[in-house]
């Protein structure tokens, strides 16, 4: 029933979204298919905006419907015909080779090497003129997996694991890289060292990104805009800018606040 | 001299040290003529056999050279078991790819599996003739829906992950399934493959007892037919060392070349 997205309703999107914008969010409503009509998810008429070039954090409790928004923003469920998830001044219809996921576990085939893993990125690419195996060279550089090129991906660290996603994500060069959940497997030394990865990779890329996360920390310690979720229908219970580099410090007050009053909506 | 590592050569050595006493006993056995050595004549006694006729079995015209015996049962088993598990791959794939051929293929499938390789042997006779044709339908008939439904279920256990991945990367579903699918389920179908081997054997075997002239399973039943017990354990022996030797091959493949797991 695609024809309630009318041409007005798209004109009148097109007019709202301003270029600084990667995503927004109009009335998007999620109910998943069962065998009785539909089972409904949290997601009823979600409006948000979500800037470009920037890395937002969506926090919340399970089942709050945060993965379900990531998937939605991924094109990897289908919205409701009464709104959706306006990308390029168009309603999104499915997923886009522009926008590239990445999950907690099971990134990796495990028949390939890390290089052959980060070379699968660009694998269906036909207009990328690229050197591949130089592209290849210069972003496992970039992630620091250079002499882990030849191994598989049971002889990895779980850091080293999604360092190979980071990396055959960005090799493809996406607009936006959502993440979900990434760090949650690893320990918290790794955890915070990528962190700081993920920043600088974005900070050298431009890349528009968007991580689900359970953990506070992560969400302020990673982003440039913290939402946190909740509600059902789910709203956005707290919605901050934190590109303030006080909110790179774990013990400035600034952080601590914002750590604090996270923690008192999601607990 | 490097000590031995006993984790590794452990198994050889006990296994041959065990495999030796049987034949020690079983040659003591026949050396004290004990009653149930008449029909299961010892090792020196069939080998002697096979090595005075010059490693031919059978009589006259008939008589055929041991390793054309083996070569023979090699060739159908091996042809059979490739066909079906291509043939396996393809059709988990057809269904993989569209509901409709599930929905064709599915009941056909469960109504066939039951039915016994051996069951076949007529009609393969009547369709393909006494000769290879036969011999490899009966082995594609003995794996083919075992490893059909075990590719149907390895694709099931395919994460999702991995084609959101690869379909987020710009892969097409034919693309995604070349690349992704068919090396998810490659170890496990291949593991199923072997497991199955032995009813391949078997089924094999019983073929060439009952229809073909030719093959180990013949010399079992030239061996009958002629009253030859040594005959028969040499037929045995060839039959068991022979699936031993092909199951360490496969076993090898598994664990060198197809050795992931997803």
């Amino acid at each position: 029933m695609n024809s309630l997205r009318t041409s007005h309703q798209t004109a009148q999107t097109t007019a709202r979204v301003q270029p600084q914008q990667v995503f927004e969010l109009d009335h998007l409503t999620v109910n998943f298919p069962a065998r009785k009509g539909v089972v409904p998810s949290p997601l009823q008429s979600l409006n948000l905006k979500i800037e470009a070039g920037r890395i937002t954090t969506i926090l919340g409790r399970s089942g709050c419907g945060k993965s379900t928004l990531l998937r939605a923003l991924g094109g990897f469920v289908k919205a409701d015909d009464t709104g959706g998830v306006v990308y390029k001044q168009r309603f999104m219809d499915g997923p886009t080779p522009e926008i590239v996921m990445i999950f907690q576990e099971n990134n990796l085939f495990p028949w390939l090497t890390v290089e052959g893993n980060v070379k699968f990125g660009l694998r269906f690419r036909r207009d990328d003129t690229r050197d591949k195996a130089q592209a290849v060279r210069e972003i496992l550089k970039s992630v620091g997996l250079t002499d882990a090129a030849t191994q598989y991906p049971h002889e990895l660290s779980g850091g080293m694991k999604q360092r190979t996603a980071i990396a055959r994500a960005l090799i493809t060069r996406p607009r936006v890289l959502l993440l979900d959940e990434p760090f949650s497997a690893l320990d918290i030394s790794l955890k915070r060292h990528m962190h700081t990865l993920i920043r600088e990779l974005q900070e050298d890329t431009g890349t528009s990104m968007v991580m689900v996360t359970h953990d506070v920390e992560e969400a302020i310690a990673v982003g440039d805009r913290v939402l946190v979720m909740g509600g059902d229908p789910a709203g956005m219970l707290i919605d901050e800018n934190t590109t303030d580099p006080a909110m790179r410090d774990r013990y400035s007050s600034d952080y601590l606040e914002l750590q604090k009053r996270v923690e008192s909506v999601m607990y | 001299m490097k000590p031995i590592d006993w984790e590794k050569a452990g198994p050889w050595i006990v296994g041959t040290l065990f495999f030796s006493l049987i034949i020690v006993l079983w040659e003591a056995a026949g050396r004290n003529d004990l009653a149930v050595t008449t029909v299961m004549p010892p090792p020196s006694e069939f080998l002697s056999m096979v090595v005075e006729s010059g490693f031919r079995v059978g009589l006259g015209s008939q008589a055929a050279s041991l390793d054309e015996a083996i070569l023979a049962t090699f060739g159908r088993v091996f042809a059979g078991m490739a066909l079906a598990f291509i043939a396996a791959l393809i059709t988990g794939m057809l269904i993989g790819l569209s509901r409709y051929v599930t929905w064709c293929i599915s009941p056909v499938l469960y109504v066939l599996a039951p039915i016994a390789p051996i069951a076949w042997i007529p009609l393969a006779i009547v369709v393909f003739g006494i000769n290879n044709g036969t011999a490899i339908f009966i082995v594609f008939m003995g794996v083919y829906f075992i490893l059909t439904i075990g590719t149907l279920a390895e694709i099931r256990r395919v994460p999702e992950e991995y084609l959101t991945v690869s379909g987020n990367l710009g892969a097409s579903k034919w693309q995604s399934w070349v690349w992704v699918i068919f090396p998810s389920i490659l170890p496990g179908v291949f593991t199923l493959l072997r497991t199955n081997f032995i009813a391949a054997w078997m089924a094999v075997l019983v073929a060439e007892m009952v229809g073909l002239r030719d093959g180990l399973g013949a010399i079992i039943m030239m061996g009958r037919n002629l009253f030859n017990n040594e005959l028969i354990m040499f037929g045995m022996l060839v039959i068991g060392v022979s699936g031993f030797l092909v199951d360490r091959i496969l076993a090898f493949i598994g664990k060198r070349i197809l050795w992931w797991r997803v």
